[in-house]
């Protein structure tokens, strides 16, 4: 199989997925019924009154989290490929570097402090959260990346230790800020430390739709550079390529996407690492695949573990977070120790 | 230096308290197989990484391709006309044999490989006897099968016909450590090839009489300074090897050239 048939099924996977994922809920809607709704937005069909709540529930709650889910799918599952690829290492996704955890704090120390203490930030409006979440995530992600890597060689050990130390950091900051917060800010911020769909509307899902989308072309461009960084920064220098202006071009993008899916959804860890794993187990690290198949990827995934999230425990949610981290912990320890023993010829 | 493809001016290279390379003047010749030799830390490696322009920031010194200082061509356009082999490539991901190869085309287009990049690919694979693994994955290959595989890409990198005008720079940095004896020499001969085809070849070498069946010049380093340059195997006396690398070196006669034997 070609990578191209390969990309092609993931599509056609993705899109089975939005289906159900648009169809399953504490509401069913049967695909007849989604056509409907869509026929009579775009007034090709005339409104049918008996459904007009149905109707509502579908556009105004399923519809919106169906999207910025495969969306933040698509983010982490990209991010993951692309820092696994700059730090030259397959444990490290954006959870484990800190960008998420960064993020999370920087989003946090606006939603508590935001009207009272930070009022330099209220010219910013709504884009406050999502600017304040990408300062965070940036200089988490800059003091990993500073940490760990060290003459042009990231070490695994120093790379596991500071993520955990800048995590715990911005753990303890959210902790600290959710612990001061006024009760409803305070639940909304622990359940946003697992992850949470449950608040998509439509003002969040455009916000991450044109942040991705404007990192999407950038990253699609660097599939060449990124392969040739696996033959080490000096080599990859001598094919034309800058590593240090591309490591700090990639991981500003980087930020950027991932600070906008964690201000809105909060923090889901794994997803960055299982999803270019698994394609690489299943065809080769070639990054002008990986790239786009691991936003697929990444999408499809997050659809059907929320799909998942949705009907387990129905009419309750879980929290995503629980899911992923359940599922992609494992994972991590497996592909920790096969690292560790040196077999990484998989 | 009237011939030189690469001419190294007054360069001098300190780092981390250590001087490692002391006002070293030289120039490879052109469409020639320059060899660098010398023993263990006498600045062999540092001498490349200078004149491949790995190492920019010169404190003292300079370096120029074709007349031209180095610092005055676009990073692609060097690449095009520069490959260079380093010594045991690891990689943390799987790749195929024939996309690590692709990768010396890489600074000849954009976006998608023109179908002559494709060609240049196979037939770089060929010329190192890799055809048949092209579809392996680069972690499962042996020592040897990677730097083959390498060997191919920086040959991609510089591809050029037969006869053809443009100059180009090929090099090698110990590209025979932890080879056997039949992959040595059938790298530095494959190597070879690519005179004809525009390129001067710079490698240092540790293996004397290997160095001798391969090179036209030959450029002794010593302790970060240059100390003798010949243009033949000939022009390198007794005295010289046994102090430089102090051993007891015995002429004896092979095939009709000179070769020498080594002793402690």
């Amino acid at each position: 199989m070609t990578d191209r048939s390969f990309t092609l099924i993931l599509i056609g996977l993705l899109v089975l997925a939005l289906i159900a994922s648009m169809a399953i809920g504490a509401f069913l809607f049967s695909p007849a019924q989604m056509f409907r709704f869509a026929g009579e937005r775009l007034g090709w069909l005339a409104p049918n009154p008996a459904e007009a709540l149905d109707g509502n529930v579908f556009f105004v709650l399923r519809l919106p989290r169906v999207v910025l889910c495969g969306l933040t799918g698509a983010t982490l599952g990209l991010s993951g490929a692309v820092m696994q690829g700059l730090f030259r290492n397959p444990i490290v996704e954006p959870g484990l570097a800190g960008t998420s955890a960064g993020a999370a704090l920087g989003a946090a120390s606006v939603f508590v402090l935001g009207t009272q203490y930070m009022n330099f930030l209220s010219p910013l409006g709504t884009a406050a959260v999502p600017l304040m979440a990408f300062a965070g995530a940036f200089a988490a992600t800059m003091f990993v990346w500073k940490l760990s890597t060290r003459f042009h060689h990231t070490n695994v050990f120093t790379l596991l230790l500071a993520g955990i130390a800048v995590n715990a950091m911005c753990s303890a900051g959210t902790g600290f800020l959710s612990y001061i917060a006024r009760d409803p800010q305070a639940r909304s911020i622990a359940f946003w430390n697992l992850g949470t769909f449950t608040t998509a509307d439509w003002h969040r899902t455009t916000i991450v739709a044109v942040v991705f989308v404007a990192c999407l072309a950038p990253m699609l461009r660097h599939g060449k550079s990124l392969n040739a960084l696996m033959l080490g920064e000096e080599n990859a220098g001598y094919l034309g390529i800058d590593p240090e202006k591309l490591i700090f071009r990639l991981l500003l993008i980087n930020t950027a996407m991932v600070a906008a899916a964690t201000a809105m959804v909060g923090v889901i860890a794994f997803v960055g690492l299982v999803v270019p794993h698994l394609l690489r187990l299943m065809r080769a690290s070639d990054y002008n695949f990986l790239l786009p198949a691991s936003a697929l990827l990444g999408a499809l995934l997050m659809e059907v573990i929320d799909v998942v999230a949705r009907v387990i425990i129905a009419p309750a949610e879980l929290p995503i977070g629980i899911i992923t981290a359940l599922i992609g912990a494992p994972f991590f320890l497996w592909i920790l120790f096969r690292q560790r023993w040196g077999r990484l010829d998989g | 230096m009237d011939d030189a493809a690469v001419i190294l001016d007054g360069v001098s290279r300190r780092a981390g308290g250590v001087q490692i390379l002391h006002d070293v003047t030289l120039g490879f010749a052109a469409g020639r197989f320059n060899v660098i030799l010398g023993p263990n830390g006498a600045g062999k490696s540092t001498l490349i990484r200078i004149a491949a322009g790995h190492i920019a920031r010169l404190e003292h010194g300079t370096v120029s391709y074709w007349d031209a200082p180095l610092d005055t061509f676009e990073a692609d356009a060097l690449a095009r006309r520069r490959a260079v082999l380093s010594q045991q490539i690891e990689m943390a991901f799987p790749l195929a044999v024939e996309d690590v190869v692709m990768m010396g085309r890489y600074p000849h287009y954009r976006g998608v490989p023109s179908a002559r990049d494709r060609e240049i690919v196979r037939e770089a694979l060929a010329l190192v006897e890799m055809t048949e693994r092209r579809h392996q994955l680069y972690p499962t290959l042996s020592g040897g099968e990677r730097q083959k595989t390498q060997l191919a890409r920086v040959l991609a990198q510089v591809w050029q016909e037969e006869g053809t005008l443009e100059q180009t720079v090929l090099f090698l940095d110990e590209p025979t450590a932890s080879l056997d004896l039949h992959f040595q020499l059938q790298l530095l001969a494959t190597a070879r090839t690519f005179l004809r085809r525009g390129a001067t070849i710079v490698a240092s070498l540790h293996d004397l009489n290997l160095a001798f069946d391969f090179g036209d010049r030959f450029f002794v380093m010593e302790g970060g300074r240059l100390v003798h340059q010949a243009d033949a195997p000939e022009d390198m006396p007794k005295e010289l090897i046994e102090r430089v690398w102090r051993v007891k070196a015995d002429p004896i006669a092979a095939g009709g050239r000179t070769r020498w034997y080594f002793r402690v």
